[in-house]
């Protein structure tokens, strides 16, 4: 508010020197309006209206959930939370409402409840309890997480329609997000600027010793903090579950980061005692539009993920420096002093916003694969995450596709993040492309973005994982229940059908997990002699396959066999397993990865049920280009897996 | 050209800050083995002058001479190299490491890549005995009280082979007789050669230490005059104009008790402090630093607790370790540590004086912020602060200044039990006599003052009646015409040795 009260006296001097002192004052606007001109340059379809809301919408959950942090880090405090709370309170409101028929009214207020709730026990831990913030809300992340995990039972649940509404439109064109964004935002410049509790946290923040002694009721007052903070990420739940019509238990993953870097983007200091709701929107934008200028450019999915890193780095640099000299600038010229100074700054800023126009044209322009001409067919495809090479494989087999098509394939990595697909499926339909392949995160949770994108009539392929609720010209998949019945049976049968054994689950909640449990379980049928002792999740993870693994071998210490839902917590297991592996107890992975099938050959690992990604690629965008040109498509392609054991594993090339 | 005893030599400095000419030709030299005190009412420029040596500042237009030759201090690397050591009223040690550590901190000296702490500790040793301070180089700077730490600095700076030593106001946080000590060792530092720049606002210092004293005003030199200077012209020149009297306390009439302190006990820190403050007095509390002075004022408003004893004001007891019911009583504490416990530095004025009134002036939620400008604009008026704006940074205040703002953010609570807890350390002769006005308007109007301060000149010449604390116990009353700096130090010290050799006994 400082800043506030000095940029009123001297804005006083005239509009012309008002704009240029304004983005002076705020390194983070300049920062901001540069990205936005150099993006404008790079893609034509950056600056248009639809691309404009899309990127509100985009930047609508990171923003409010930053807006909650901008209060908590203000204070001089931290919430690491907000990602997982604002999953579980999703979570409460679609499962109260659809799963135990409250009503749909009470349920947001049960789920905005809990979002207060957690924030209140955060600040009971920190105002009360002495913890140190950063240690508080690190616990409260995990156990929010684990909440709706337990709620949700790692499902995927439906949104109740009505509250669904505020994913959708107004009047065809305001989006609800965009609305509740900037409703929450003037809530929180209000709140900053005008009240009690608002004024109470720069105080704080600023001094909290000082603010005791002048009467401040500090710890009543942090509890308040970060019950708002909560409150938020309540809302941004629910806003990031409608969008999706579905409450996914693993949302908002590492969004607290996000919101973080947004908040500091903005302006505010971590030390405290600055900050405003302006500045966390504009933080909030720089992300948004970032990504969405990295989409449009067609930068490749890894490189993006570094160009975001230097750009929040440089456009924290910027404020920085500004703010070095800074306050210095606008008083000096306030009274007509220090001209010489004031230009020296001006050039670094300048200077500054010169290096980051650089970079980000520099690093676009190096990565963008060549221009696009309007005769090939320009395809999408949304991979849900790179960060597994299995789907590092299947992107493979696309790209080699469609250089023999001779198509204009852009990829994108949504790591995983249901919401980040949705804003990659619409980054996809404001760029025109003329087809679409989407590897959901979730089938559920694509719904919408995929039927926004049936509503533009671009054909839609769904690749890996199905598209539920939403029309799709083809399916192609590998058929993961099949393949869990093939791993039942080839371990049973390994095991001359009698013995104990356990199952490494992978991430709790995705489709593939369900799909290879439920098979492994329905095949397991035909063999009453196979006992499972144990399952453990380990997330897809090698290292935490080995993690389990050994702490699954201490509390059974007998098992014959492992059945692990892919090759990397096999591979995981393995390393527990040490010399028992392959001898005494036998394991079964599934995808067949490059790395699985070594194991094969070695003989540690008895087979895995291998899927062939390159070939799901392939065929992706075999039918994509059809689908482009109004051929016929087959609706549903199923692509076979084998289990792949040491006398077979020969044919495998990977 | 150069006087070869000449240190150093700074010529037309100008320094401009935002909104302020912070120095602007300023004169200034030293030569070998003096001790050249630089006065200057807080604000006049001296910290800006002394910055620009040690390399926080580059100067906009001037010339700096190290030894006949003119550099450019760009950092403190170029001090340090130049022989130049500053020792900051905020001391730059780390508690954690060990008095060693923190003498060779950067420097350590290293055997095979190892930092061979055998003889780091050794020539800590010998650089402490230099300074002639009784401390193990192995103790942790932590345990350290302030004189010590300041020892500590000395040394670190003797161990740079500083030819010139930059003191700003070393004297402010140390008792009298560890001023005693002080001064030995700058006068052996002065014979060995090196020069000293030496900032205070004691002038009695001044004659006792200095050879010449540069006085600054406004960003200027006004003038260079020997140390023998009588005050008054001293003080004339610092401040551009005579100040009658420096301690114009104005009775007021005695009215009824309104703080009432009984038996109060935090075990090992305090016992059994009993007084009383009356409405229209000033009751000053005098003792050695550590006395238990502040602790006991604390414990009063509430921001610490106690194990036994009542608190009442106007004859209520308020609750223990309660801010607010102190406050809501009509007590403000205007704390010790002004940076730390006072101000929200990064804040604004307007911001810093609204702080106690925020929650009066909150209707459901709302803070009027129109109302807490306009008295913000009111006070600091009053108070007469200096400043730009109410939109200044308190941090660019001078100290004067910034406890200017502390006061008001009370006056405008209305506050009816002052406490002040030294406040006037650090501060100029015109400033401080424009709070002891305050400390009058204040009295006059029926409000009751407890002020603490170690300046047993102020406490005599400011207080209706002087408590003496030693050892956490009062050791005695005195009335304004019993209170003499001796009567007090016997009392401070008496009750001291007492208690201890009591202890000592208890302890064998």
């Amino acid at each position: 508010m400082a800043t506030d009260t000095l940029k009123s006296t001297t804005g006083a001097r005239g509009a012309s020197g008002g704009l240029r002192r304004l983005l002076l004052d705020n390194g983070a606007l300049t920062a901001l309006i540069v990205l936005v001109v150099a993006l404008s340059a790079l893609s034509g379809n950056f600056l248009t209206t639809d691309n404009l809301l899309n990127i509100g919408v985009q930047a609508a959950v990171t923003a409010i959930l930053a807006f909650g942090v901008t209060f908590v880090i203000v204070s001089a405090g931290i919430d690491l939370s907000v990602g997982s709370v604002a999953a579980l309170s999703a979570t409460v409101l679609a499962w109260s409402a659809t799963e135990q028929g409250v009503p749909v009214a009470l349920a947001v207020v049960l789920a905005v409840v809990v979002g207060i709730a957690a924030g209140l026990v955060n600040g009971v831990l920190i105002a009360y309890g002495k913890l140190p913030p950063f240690i508080a809300t690190l616990a409260m992340l995990s156990v929010g997480r684990g909440l709706s995990l337990v709620i949700s039972e790692g499902n995927p649940i439906a949104f109740p329609d009505s509250v669904s509404h505020l994913g959708d439109t107004l009047g065809n064109w305001l989006p609800v997000p965009v609305l509740v964004m900037i409703v929450m935002g003037l809530l929180a410049a209000f709140v900053l600027g005008r009240t009690y509790i608002g004024r109470s946290m720069y105080a704080i923040g600023g001094n909290e010793e000082a603010a005791r002694l002048s009467g401040l009721r500090v710890s009543r007052q942090k509890l308040a903090i970060y019950a708002f903070s909560g409150l938020f990420a309540a809302v941004a739940g629910i806003v990031l579950a409608s969008r999706l019509s579905s409450a996914q238990p693993q949302a908002a993953n590492g969004y607290e980061l996000d919101a973080i870097a947004a908040v500091v983007i903005g302006g505010a200091s971590l030390a405290g005692g600055t900050g405003k709701a302006s500045g966390t929107l504009i933080g909030a934008l720089i992300l948004a539009v970032l990504r969405n200028g990295l989409n449009l450019l067609n930068v490749s999915a890894f490189w993006q993920q570094v160009v975001i890193g230097v750009v929040i780095a440089l456009a924290v640099l910027l404020d920085t420096v500004r703010r070095k000299a800074g306050a210095t600038t606008t008083a000096a010229s306030g009274l007509g002093l220090g001209g010489a100074g004031g230009k020296g700054r001006q050039a670094a800023t300048y200077g500054l916003a010169a290096v980051v126009t650089v970079a980000v044209i520099g690093a676009t322009s190096l990565l963008h694969n060549g221009g696009s001409s309007s005769t090939t067919p320009r395809v999408g495809l949304a991979i849900s995450t790179l960060n597994n090479p299995f789907y590092v494989s299947l992107r493979a087999g696309a790209q080699a596709e469609a250089k023999k098509l001779g198509v204009d394939l852009t990829v994108t990595d949504a790591q995983n993040d249901a919401s980040q697909q949705a804003n990659q499926l619409q980054n996809f339909t404001s760029s025109g492309l003329d087809v679409i392949i989407v590897n959901a995160v979730d089938s559920d949770a694509v719904t919408p973005a995929a039927k926004a994108v049936n509503k533009t009539g671009t054909p839609l392929i769904a690749v890996d994982r199905s598209v539920n609720n939403a029309d799709s010209a083809s399916f192609v998949a590998s058929d993961n229940v099949t393949g869990g019945k093939l791993a039942a049976k080839a371990l049973a049968e390994k095991l001359g059908g009698s013995g104990r054994i356990v199952i490494l689950q992978g991430q709790a909640g995705t489709s593939a997990s369900r799909e290879r449990g439920a098979g492994f379980a329905e095949g397991l049928k035909a063999y009453p002699g196979i006992k499972v002792v144990a399952e453990q999740p380990a997330d897809w993870d090698r290292t935490k396959g080995l993690d389990a693994m050994t702490n699954l071998m201490q509390a059974h210490p007998d098992i014959d066999g492992v059945f692990a839902e892919n090759d990397e917590m096999a591979l995981g297991a393995l390393k527990a397993l040490g010399s028992k592996a392959g001898t005494s107890v036998q394991v079964i992975g599934f995808d067949g990865t490059a790395d699985g099938l070594k194991a094969v050959e070695a003989g540690t690992l008895y087979a895995s049920v291998a899927q062939q990604p390159t070939e799901l690629g392939r065929i992706a965008v075999q039918n994509a280009v059809k689908a482009a040109a109004d051929d016929k498509v087959a609706k549903s392609v199923m692509v076979p897996v084998k289990v792949v054991t040491k006398e077979n594993v020969a044919g495998f090339g990977g | 050209m150069s006087n070869p005893d000449e240190l150093l030599r700074i010529e037309g400095i100008r320094k401009t800050f935002p909104g302020v000419v912070a120095l602007d030709g300023v004169d200034f030299d030293l030569r070998r083995g003096e001790v050249h005190v630089l006065l200057g009412e807080n604000g006049a420029g001296k910290s800006t002058l002394i910055k620009m040596l040690s390399g926080a500042y580059t100067p906009d237009a001037g010339r700096i001479l190290v030894g006949g030759e003119e550099t450019r201090i760009h950092g403190a690397q170029d001090s340090e190299r130049l022989g130049i050591a500053t020792i900051y009223q905020e001391f730059n040690l780390v508690p954690d490491l060990t008095v060693a550590e923190n003498i060779f901190l950067g420097r350590q000296p290293r055997r095979f890549g190892m930092i061979d702490r055998k003889k780091m500790e050794a020539d800590a040793e010998v650089l402490l005995a230099r300074v002639g301070v009784n401390v193990s180089p192995r103790a942790r700077v932590r345990e350290l009280g302030i004189a010590r730490l300041q020892m500590v600095e000395i040394a670190k700076a003797l161990s740079l082979n500083a030819r010139v030593l930059i003191m700003d106001e070393p004297t402010a946080v140390l008792t009298s007789e560890e001023v005693d000590k002080l001064f030995s060792i700058v006068r052996k530092l002065r014979e060995d050669g090196v020069g000293i720049v030496f900032i205070t606002h004691h002038l009695e210092e001044i004659a006792a230490l200095g050879d010449r004293v540069t006085v600054i005003r406004d960003g200027k030199s006004v003038g260079q005059v020997p140390a023998a200077t009588p005050e008054d012209e001293l003080v004339r020149l610092m401040v551009g104009r005579s100040i009658e009297q420096q301690y114009p306390r104005e009775r007021a009439d005695r009215g009824a008790a309104l703080l009432s302190v009984e038996g109060l006990t935090r075990d090992g820190v305090f016992h059994d402090v009993s007084f009383e403050v009356h409405a229209g007095e000033v009751v000053g509390i005098a003792g050695l630093v550590g006395a238990g002075r502040t602790e006991v004022v604390r414990a009063v408003f509430g921001a610490d607790p106690y194990d036994k004893g009542a608190v009442k004001v106007g004859g209520s007891a308020l609750p223990k370790y309660d801010v607010n019911a102190a406050m809501t009583a009509g007590i403000g504490l205007i704390p010790e540590d002004r940076k730390g416990q006072g101000l929200v530095l990064d804040a604004s004025v307007e911001e810093n004086l609204g702080l106690v009134t925020l929650r009066s002036a909150t209707r459901a939620g709302l803070v009027d912020l129109k109302g807490q400008r306009e008295a913000a604009a009111r006070i600091a008026g009053q108070l007469g602060v200096r400043m730009a704006g109410l939109g200044q940074h308190v941090r660019t205040l001078s100290g004067g200044n910034q406890q200017k703002v502390v006061i008001g953010k009370w006056l405008l609570a209305d506050t009816k039990v002052l406490i002040l807890d030294e406040p006037t350390r650090g501060i100029d002769v015109g400033a401080k006599v424009e709070i002891y006005q305050l400390i009058n308007e204040l009295t006059a109007a029926g409000a009751a003052v407890l002020m603490i301060s170690s300046d047993l000149p102020e406490v005599l010449g400011m207080s209706d009646r002087v408590l003496v604390m030693a050892q956490g116990r009062i050791a005695g009353e005195l009335s304004a015409d019993e209170a003499t700096q001796d009567a007090v130090m016997s009392l401070a010290v008496s009750t001291n040795t007492a208690q201890t050799e009591k202890e000592a006994l208890r302890g064998h």
